[in-house]
């Protein structure tokens, strides 16, 4: 593969090999590819092509049928998905599974706080946490609706307070699954441009999308997979100038 | 001597474990819906043919009147209970408190009806024969592995052979086929409903004759059927069969150490060995999320 | 008539202790147990067994329930709660057949079918607490007391962790949830708290035996939960009032057949918790259901 500008990154994820199969069909198909810090890898493919199995694989919802996976030069190939949490992989979920019965602030107060059982708290650590919650609500724009039940809320803002559960965090990599599917022009740049800020400070994120012009938008790398198989993974321009990978992305949307 | 006797024993009452507990395994296999009322499904069919019997009308209109009941109530529980939960949310928890009110419901009419003891069906088939030195066997016995033998054989064709009975299965392994597949899953849920209850039929009138029966037999039903849904492994019929017929036999076997008041611990034992050595069962997949 | 009130008003406390358990585990942790009778017959068992072979003292008796309960739940949810929420319906569904059995068969603890008499009264610090009058503080005291513990419990990170997990599991695993040991927590503290009930129980009654502890009671503990509201902070105690009171409202009814009240009070809740979950699933306390909102 030619050397790229994003090449020189540090690697946070390194993953290797990995196989999964369902039945018969071979979801993931020998990928290996590498997660670089403090930039944007999208994962591109059509339907079916095994990129929301990847996450799962990643985060340990799905076991591997082989190959491995090291976060920050150590081998989670058994994690499981609340320690990947813990470890700084956070996800979210194509469906949202947003914790539907509890308000806005309580959907984000849960994801900061990753123990299971209450830890007595500090002051500061008490201040501390209701900030990063203010701070998420504010990004997500939902503080004024804050003590709304999530299952109340609008289409776009369910999908911005999946992101806000995230942001709270202190994670340092992101798996974002199809975050931006079904959001208005309006809305999407406001996500475009929440995803950019946080970037800037620090966060890796690795994202599933569709829309072309948001992948064109935000991708620092593109990953391009279909049935299972990694077809391409480099500079934005080098994959979406390929045309045999376009004729697949696009051939779907025929 | 012993043994063999307890191992036909075992055998028989396997055989009866094994038709139920398919019956609920298929219907929560293909249509997830967690059908407790399976056991009230059970007391319907066993009543009714013992009524029909009772009231002299013989043992033809007796089946056929316990098949008949068996298969309204299934499809009306899941015509006017299980689809307008599934509508709109159709939790675990929703189907599963429905479910188990009617069969409390159906408990307690029964209760009401025919009391709440013990009644037998007396048939000529009830009495045993000795076989050998020692060794009594009723004609129920055979009759009850025969059964089996013919509901799973013609179980197995339909599963394999024809088109819903393909769908059926795959459904089982992965409900989200449903709509891959474009089937309608109003009529595929019937269907699995009327074989589920079907099922339920022989070992609903076989108990009559041998053990008697109660209206709070569904429970035990239901802990039947669930256990040897797990130990078989969730979404495979062959394993809830094996492990039916495991239970019973290890039920009546283990009358050669225990007592019989302790046979449902047997049971309740195997079922928690397999949740904590074999969560996914004899011959089941992961039991993970 | 005072007598009557009295009893009625003791009996509703011990069983709303039962049901505000109950609804812990299954309204804020989407655990449903069947088993919810064997523990408060440990509860009742164990505080008897010390109380009448060693020291009635409450300081005594309710430790020692609240330990076995604790325990004995301990091995349950272990190994049931790592695996899908199914399995805990059935392994409770065995637990509660099988303790019904050994609740029949142990006849140095439990005293057999025929149950242990004679239980001595509550002994709160040398105080000896056996009439109605008095007894009735001590039952709704401590349903006030389960109560806030709950209370405070369910508002706690530790209980939106629980709600988390009863909305999306998975999505609470994904925010580091340990789900299987949050779930096992809670289905101890649970237990624990529905031993206290055991031991007023069967001080107040001076007399137990198996059938107190059989399915049935599971199953009217759920109907009382579920009718009255699961999730919810008063639902379980309108549900035990509601069905304690019901068996006093059919003998009124003068058309019922009066020797069948039994079944027609199950009837009456077994049609009930089937209508509830088509037409009103949050119980008569909860919420009424919303078709639109929070399908994903």
């Amino acid at each position: 593969m030619v050397s790229s500008s994003t090449d020189t990154q540090e690697v946070l994820m390194e993953i290797r090999n990995v196989d999964k199969a369902f039945g018969g069909v071979k979801a993931v198909d020998n990928v290996s590819m590498d997660l670089r810090a403090g930039i944007i890898t999208t994962l591109v493919g059509p339907n079916g092509a095994g990129k929301t199995t990847l996450f799962n694989l990643i985060t340990g919802e799905l076991t591997k049928d082989s190959g491995t996976i090291k976060w920050l030069g150590q081998p989670i190939n058994r994690i499981k998905p609340f320690k990947a949490a813990r470890a700084g992989i956070l996800r979210t979920f194509q469906d949202l599974r947003l914790f539907n019965e509890m308000s806005v602030e309580e959907n984000v107060l849960t994801s900061v706080e990753a123990n299971s059982v209450p830890a007595p708290m500090t002051k500061s650590q008490r201040t501390a946490r209701s900030e990063k919650v203010e701070y998420a609500l504010n990004r997500a724009g939902l503080f004024s609706k804050r003590n709304i039940r999530a299952k109340d809320l609008a289409y776009a803002e369910r999908k911005f307070l999946s992101m806000a559960r995230v942001m709270a965090t202190d994670a340092r990599l992101w798996l974002l699954d199809e975050p931006a599917s079904g959001l208005d022009p309006n809305s999407y740049e406001k996500f475009l441009e929440i995803l950019r800020e946080e970037v800037k400070q620090g966060v890796t994120v690795c994202i599933i999308e569709h829309n072309l012009d948001i992948v064109i938008g935000i991708s620092d790398r593109i990953a391009f997979l279909d049935r299972g198989k990694l077809l391409a993974d480099d500079e934005p321009q080098t994959v979406l100038n390929d045309p045999e990978l376009r004729a697949i992305y696009f051939g779907e949307r025929t | 001597m012993l043994a063999l006797q307890l191992m036909i024993t075992g055998l028989q009452t396997g055989a009866l474990y094994a038709l139920t507990a398919v019956g609920f395994s298929l219907i929560f296999g293909s249509t997830r819906i967690f059908h407790f009322a399976h056991g009230a499904t059970f007391i319907i069919a066993a009543y009714l043919f013992y009524f029909v019997n009772v009231s002299g009308f013989g043992v033809t209109l007796g089946v056929i009147a316990a098949t008949a009941g068996a298969i309204v109530f299934g499809l009306l529980l899941n015509r006017f209970v299980y689809v307008p939960i599934q509508r709109d949310e159709g939790s675990f928890f929703t189907v599963f408190v429905a479910s188990f009110g009617i069969g409390i419901v159906i408990q307690n009419v029964v209760g009401m009806i025919f009391g709440r003891g013990y009644v037998t069906v007396q048939t000529p088939l009830s009495f045993s024969v000795e076989l050998m030195d020692g060794l009594y066997v009723s004609p129920l016995a055979w009759i009850s592995m025969l059964c089996a033998a013919i509901f799973f054989g013609i179980l197995w064709c339909f599963l394999k052979y024809s088109n819903l009975g393909l769908s059926l299965r795959a459904l089982a392994d992965n409900p989200d086929l449903v709509r891959v597949f474009g089937l309608n899953p109003r009529f595929i849920s019937s269907c699995a409903f009327t074989i589920g209850s079907i099922l339920v039929v022989p070992a609903a009138i076989i108990s009559g004759a041998t053990t008697g029966l109660n209206p709070a037999m569904g429970h035990h039903v239901m802990l039947i059927s669930l256990a040897a849904t797990i130990v078989g492994g969730i979404g495979s019929v062959a394993g809830t069969l094996l492990a039916g017929l495991a239970l019973g036999l290890a039920e009546s076997l283990a009358l050669l150490y225990v007592d019989s008041q302790w046979t449902e611990a047997v049971t309740f034992a195997i079922l928690f060995l397999f949740i904590i050595v074999r969560p996914s069962g004899l011959l089941g997949r992961s039991a993970a999320h | 008539m005072e007598a009557y009130l009295l009893n009625l008003v003791i009996l509703i406390s011990i069983y709303s202790t039962l049901a505000v358990t109950l609804n812990f585990i299954m309204g804020y942790a989407g655990i449903y147990s069947l088993a919810h009778a064997v523990f408060f017959g440990v509860g009742a068992y164990a505080g008897t067994f010390m109380a009448m072979h060693f020291n009635a003292s409450i300081f005594i008796t309710i430790p020692v329930a609240m330990l076995a309960g604790a325990v004995l739940s301990l091995i349950l949810a272990l190994p049931a709660l790592r695996v899908r929420g199914e399995y805990f319906v059935a392994a409770s569904l065995g637990l509660q057949v099988l303790a019904v059995t050994i609740f029949s068969e142990w006849k140095a603890v439990t005293g057999g079918i025929g149950g242990l008499i004679g239980i001595p009264p509550l002994d709160i610090l040398g105080l000896e607490v056996f009439k109605p009058s008095q007894f009735i503080f001590v039952t709704v005291g401590v349903l006030v007391i389960v109560l806030i513990i709950i209370n405070r419990l369910v508002h706690s990170s530790f209980g939106r962790s629980l709600r988390a997990i009863r909305d999306s599991e998975s999505a609470a695993a994904a925010f580091g949830k340990n789900v299987p040991l949050i779930k096992t927590i809670s289905v101890v503290i649970s237990s624990a708290l529905t031993a206290v009930a055991g031991v007023l129980y069967a001080s107040y009654l001076s007399f137990i035996n198996v059938e107190s502890f059989m399915l049935d009671t599971s199953v009217l503990i759920m109907a009382m939960v579920i009718i009255g509201g699961t999730g919810t902070q008063a639902g379980p105690i309108v549900g035990a009032a509601l069905l304690l009171i019901l068996p006093s409202i059919i003998s009124y009814l003068d058309f019922l057949p009066q020797t069948e009240i039994g079944s027609i009070q199950q009837i009456i809740y077994g049609l009930g918790m089937a209508l509830l979950m088509i037409y009103r699933p949050g119980g008569i306390v909860g919420r009424k259901k919303q078709s639109e909102a929070g399908k994903e």
